[in-house]
């Protein structure tokens, strides 16, 4: 590979950014006095100590929200470009490979539908 | 009552002098520190309101780079206590006091957060006797409330601990006196 004025510049560059994002936290790291505390680590809680763990436990109806997002919406989206080139495919094979794609996703559907996740129940009791 | 008063917990913060304490540097940063203090949107009690007006425009904080009133300790570095601090708020002020990074500074704003003012009596048992009982303080502004000309004075008293010089012109009644 030659060596032009472009990978100099880019390099330059590289390392100006690289100096531009660590001098500052350099220089504060030298020049400011330290504090040390005991509360100086704890999480802010405008001066409340903090309870609980921050992995707290959710509702698995969001779960299934997610999956069905992706059973429904992302599989159309991905149907888009295939539509666009549908028309110039040659043979069956497009077909077949798209059977397949929808067959999996159509899997997925077929498993909320027997899981009960279309009448929609209520999982969580108040 | 000594027991009771060992509900006082005194800050353990402890600030560490610069790696690089050279002295110009540290002379010039000082300079940048009081002209662009960061102060705490920690108000207790009506000091606090003195604290608001003294943000708006008619005192106009700005006009000496004190302005940028933050919500978190992470950001500040100058602590106004405005207002009364009672025995149960006392020990978030000292969490929030530790929580600030270093260079750090304490205004005690108002007779309250002084001494206790006309909520310390004998026989009370809720207020704290003056902030500087928990966390050391830097400059005390007295007034029962101050008012927002008086809280510009603390500004300019920090500014002058900070730099060795008062920056702005004297009111017209202290040159007279």
């Amino acid at each position: 590979m030659q060596f032009t004025w472009l990978n100099l510049a880019i390099i330059v560059f590289l390392a100006a950014g690289t100096l531009l994002g660590a001098m500052p936290l350099i220089g504060a790291t030298l020049l400011a006095p330290r504090s040390r505390a005991k509360d100086l680590g704890l999480p802010y809680e405008c001066g409340i100590p903090p309870h609980g763990a921050a992995r707290v436990r959710f509702g698995i109806n969001y779960y299934f929200y997610a999956l069905l997002f992706l059973a429904f919406d992302v599989d159309v989206l991905y149907l888009f470009p295939v539509a666009a080139f549908y028309p110039a495919s040659p043979g069956w094979a497009v077909f077949w490979e798209l059977m397949i794609f929808i067959g999996i996703l159509a899997l997925a559907v077929i498993y909320f539908w027997r899981k009960g996740v279309f009448t929609w129940p209520r999982k969580v009791t108040f | 009552m000594a027991a009771k008063s060992d509900l006082l917990k005194q800050t353990e913060a402890h600030i560490d002098p610069p790696i690089l304490n050279i002295k110009p540097v540290q002379q010039i940063l000082d300079l940048c520190r009081s002209m662009s203090f960061w102060p705490m949107t920690f108000g207790l009690a009506c000091c606090a309101i003195e604290m608001m007006a003294v943000g708006m425009a008619r005192f106009d904080i700005a006009r000496f780079g004190a302005e940028a009133f933050r919500p978190s300790p992470r950001q500040s570095d100058l602590l106004i206590v405005a207002g009364t601090v009672s025995k149960k708020m006392a020990p978030a002020v000292v969490r929030l006091y530790e929580q600030m990074p270093a260079p750090k500074w304490v205004m005690a704003l108002g007779n309250c957060a002084i001494s206790g003012g006309p909520f310390y009596f004998e026989g009370q048992y809720g207020i704290v006797a003056g902030v500087d009982k928990i966390i050391p303080v830097d400059v005390y502004v007295p007034g029962c409330p101050p008012r927002p000309e008086g809280l510009l004075e603390g500004i300019f008293e920090l500014q002058k601990k900070l730099t060795g010089r008062r920056w702005w012109p004297e009111s017209r009644e202290d040159k007279s006196a």
